[in-house]
């Protein structure tokens, strides 16, 4: 363990805000991800006083600190791989402020997606970047990620949505960036930047988000093919007519014989499927969207076309993508789902051949992988599946991983769509900023010249995702 | 008992499920331990860690990790929201089973007797889950079968029945509750009891900073059964209007609870009667599992009841 003064911790955020068990760094040490590391010390603030003591002491001396919402990161955002202060965010929970006449509310970063959501929902609206984490993701874990969710496609992603924010820098001192207006048209917008950077930058200690009014309608459709080829060719032309869907997913047949194995849906056993969703405050301008989406998917050889305005039908409709994670899980009992090579993003015309390029890897190394994902908003997403238990499945996942990664960046996409970098996604993130790396490290001295900001991500991970921390899966043989 | 080097001989056979845990947290948004407590090592997420832990050798048994592992409603919410279809509660009773083995036995939860027990015998005949025995004429608890359900603390004429741990659930903390909301929330008129089995709220434990669309604060609690009468009245001292105590329908609940609740609702309004309030201040609404729209539309009811009679 590092050198570290739990009574000085203590004497900042008070006795009960320290936690230093083995049992509790044991668990404060994973996240969603696959890695785990032993932190030092847990420290809870409960307010910005309190991350600001625990920042200046961290920093005078160089003890890295690791800012944690939910914990729900995919790839170790929140694994401290040097050790260090875990700054549990979850105590700084409150809403602070529904300004309807101006459009946004201010919220502390503990504050959970479905909660903001809740109190949102009485003035009739909602804080749309929603992923589908929303019940455990903290705002500080989105802005942390710069998640997104299903209805990304027409609503945005956390970097659209978020005006502006308080922020403690390296040295302790706040910060505010951005504005309450909807502009602001000059400077650096440091919001954005803090944005997406996974607790490497600075510490939010209250946000500003943004607003949109809740739907009167909004209506789901399902297309099922008989070849991903021509769901793709469906999703680029939808994308491309104009259309404004609110959701547009797409599940492989792998993830459908999944969930009919394990739940027995009875869901048409198709190469793939689509949902489409579109909403709105007039029921023409919706049908209108769906419309056109059926006729596109129509005319790609789409079948069994349906939809619905019904919540309990749409439910129906829905249940096929939202048990697959719970599908998989239950897959075959000696397959574990893993987060890795979990998500990347390309071009539309990309989304049917990415599909194929997982399926065709998987099957070359003996791992069984599946395709879906927010094809609306060019992201993919998947999960291998794989006996965690023998160490040639980890050989095989990270040749898999390589070569999904080679081919995303070969045609244009990018490493992460929204699930983020940190430890297990950093080698293709390096290869692809590869003229850009520089800038970014740059600004990362400039702003946390001690490197004590959530250290060994990103640009700052180790090459290799496997040896980078102990896996947290027990490997035998 | 001291102390052995931890066997897993329960704990191996979940393997395979504790890798098969994505460990995404959705167990813990309903977990009243967790939201009790707001600390990540008292989810579920942290006892499957913690399991995988012990198995795995990367954890040392110890009497803190026993007294995690002890500590469990069995609401069994986590299972619910598992979105890997994991056994959670299961998984938690062979660890006990494995720590009990290795010499750390905890409360936790678990309900515990003192000096005070007459061997009445009565909360052994009352427990649904069998845990409770009479051993050299002492009663003791099995501590992997106990549920902390509590009805032993209720039947036990003695009060000699107590949760080891009851985060938040006592009588005390419960009134402490009651009293600090209303003293610093002058304008509110209500306080609702939900019972944790038959309705639990969606919100996690962000707080909404101005609340002053709300005049009611819902109290979750373990079992509408498990309300004392000096909890129901204790609104009252603090100048609420209503009380609302939500259970499960006849017939539902586990623990005998809804019966339990509705003699103590009815004591409650004979008492309000007897000093001439009016006794329909209090009411009892029996909630399907689950049903919170029905709650919603009985808290609104209500509300709207108690603030015409104003
Ligand atoms: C089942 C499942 C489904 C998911 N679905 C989606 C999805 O649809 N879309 C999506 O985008 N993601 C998804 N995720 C990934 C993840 O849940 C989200 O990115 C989420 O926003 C993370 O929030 P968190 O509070 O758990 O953050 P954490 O995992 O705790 O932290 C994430 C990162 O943010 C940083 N951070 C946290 N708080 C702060 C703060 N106050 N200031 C600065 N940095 C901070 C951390 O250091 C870390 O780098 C999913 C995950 C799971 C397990």
């Amino acid at each position: 363990m590092g050198q570290i003064d739990l009574l000085k911790l203590e004497t900042i955020v008070g006795k009960n805000n320290v936690k230093a068990d083995p049992a509790d760094l044991y668990i404060y040490g994973s996240d969603s991800s696959v890695h785990t590391a032993m932190p030092w010390a847990v420290v809870r603030p409960e307010n910005t006083e309190h991350v600001q003591g625990i920042v200046k002491y961290a920093n005078s001396n160089k003890i890295p600190i690791i800012t944690r919402g939910g914990g729900s990161g995919m790839c170790g955002q929140a694994v401290p791989v040097n050790g260090g202060i875990i700054l549990d965010m979850k105590q700084m929970n409150r809403i602070l402020e529904i300004n309807m006449p101006d459009v946004y509310c201010r919220v502390e970063p503990g504050v959970v997606d479905d909660d903001l959501n809740m109190a949102l929902k009485p003035y009739g609206v909602f804080f749309p970047p929603t992923p589908a984490s929303s019940r455990i993701a903290t705002i500080g874990g989105e802005i942390g990620n710069n998640a997104s969710g299903v209805r990304s496609v027409k609503y945005g992603a956390t970097r659209d949505a978020v005006l502006g924010m308080k922020v403690v820098m390296a040295n302790g001192e706040v910060a505010d960036f951005g504005a309450f207006t909807r502009v602001e048209a000059s400077g650096y917008q440091m919001h954005k930047l803090i944005i997406g950077s996974e607790g490497t930058l600075g510490i939010v200690v209250e946000a500003t988000l943004k607003f949109v009014p809740i739907p009167e309608f909004r209506c789901l459709g399902i297309a099922n093919f008989d070849s991903i080829k021509d769901a793709g060719k469906a999703i680029g032309e939808i994308m491309a007519s104009g259309a404004n869907p609110s959701m547009l997913e797409l599940v492989d047949s792998i993830a459908i014989k999944a969930v009919n194995k394990t739940m027995d849906l009875g869901l048409a056993e198709v190469d793939a499927a689509l949902l489409y969703e579109a909403d709105g405050m007039v029921v023409e301008a919706v049908d209108y969207e769906i419309n056109k989406m059926q006729r596109i998917c129509k005319k790609h050889n789409g079948k069994d076309l349906k939809a619905s305005y019904d919540a309990a039908e749409r439910a129906k409709i829905f249940m096929g993508r939202k048990k697959l994670f719970p599908a998989l899980s239950k897959y075959d009992e000696n397959l574990a789902s893993t987060s890795l090579a979990d998500d990347m993003a390309v071009p539309y015309s990309k989304m049917a051949d990415m599909a194929a390029k997982i399926h065709e890897v998987a099957k070359k190394n003996d791992i069984v992988m599946t395709a879906y994902g927010h094809c609306g908003s060019g992201c993919m997403h998947t999960k291998i599946l794989m006996d965690t238990n023998r160490k040639d499945q980890w050989a095989s996942a990270k040749k898999a991983i390589t070569e999904i990664y080679e081919y995303v960046r070969s045609v244009n996409g990018t490493t992460s769509a929204e699930h983020g970098i940190g430890i297990s996604k950093a080698e293709s993130f390096k290869i692809e900023k590869a003229n850009s790396l520089d800038t970014l490290i740059k600004i990362k001295q400039a702003l946390d010249p001690n490197n004590i900001l959530n250290p060994g991500k990103m640009m700052q991970a180790a090459e290799d995702w496997v040896t980078a921390t102990d896996l947290r899966y027990s490997i035998k043989s | 008992m001291e102390n052995k080097p931890m066997k897993t001989d329960n704990l191996k056979k979940w393997d395979k499920t504790l890798a098969s845990c994505i460990r995404c947290g959705y167990c813990f948004e309903h977990c009243p331990l967790s939201k009790y407590t707001n600390w990540e090592s008292d989810n579920p997420r942290a006892k499957i860690i913690m399991a995988h832990g012990l198995l795995s050798g990367e954890l040392e048994p110890s009497t803190y990790i026993a007294e995690k592992l002890f500590s469990c409603f069995f609401c069994k919410r986590c299972e619910a929201a598992c979105s890997s279809g994991v056994e959670l509660t299961q998984i938690f009773l062979d660890v006990r089973r494995d720590l009990l083995e290795a010499g750390f036995d905890v409360p936790g939860t678990t309900s515990i007797t003192n000096d005070n027990c007459a061997a009445c015998l009565i909360c052994v005949k009352e427990c649904p889950h069998e845990a409770r025995s009479i051993l050299n004429n002492v009663v003791v608890t099995d501590s992997v079968k106990c549920q902390s359900c509590g009805r032993c603390v209720e039947v036990c004429p003695a009060k000699a029945a107590h949760l080891g741990l009851d985060y938040g659930t006592s009588k005390n903390e419960l009134n402490i509750e009651v009293s600090d909301y209303l003293k610093n929330n002058k304008n509110s008129k209500a306080i609702i009891f939900a019972c944790n089995w038959s309705y639990f709220p969606d919100l996690q434990s962000s707080i909404i900073e101005t609340s002053d669309n709300k005049n009611y604060k819902i109290i979750v609690n373990m079992c509408g059964g498990r309300l004392e009468k000096v909890t129901l009245l204790e609104p009252f001292l603090h100048n609420a209007q209503g009380v609302l105590v939500a259970c499960c329908p006849d017939g539902d609940c586990e623990h005998n609870g809804s019966e339990a609740a509705k003699s103590n609702v009815l004591y409650i309004k004979n008492l309000l009667q007897s000093i001439n309030m009016d006794p329909e201040l209090i009411k009892l609404v029996q909630i399907k599992h689950g049903d919170k729209t029905g709650f919603q539309a009985e808290i609104d009811i209500f509300m709207e009841k108690i603030l015409g009679n104003k």
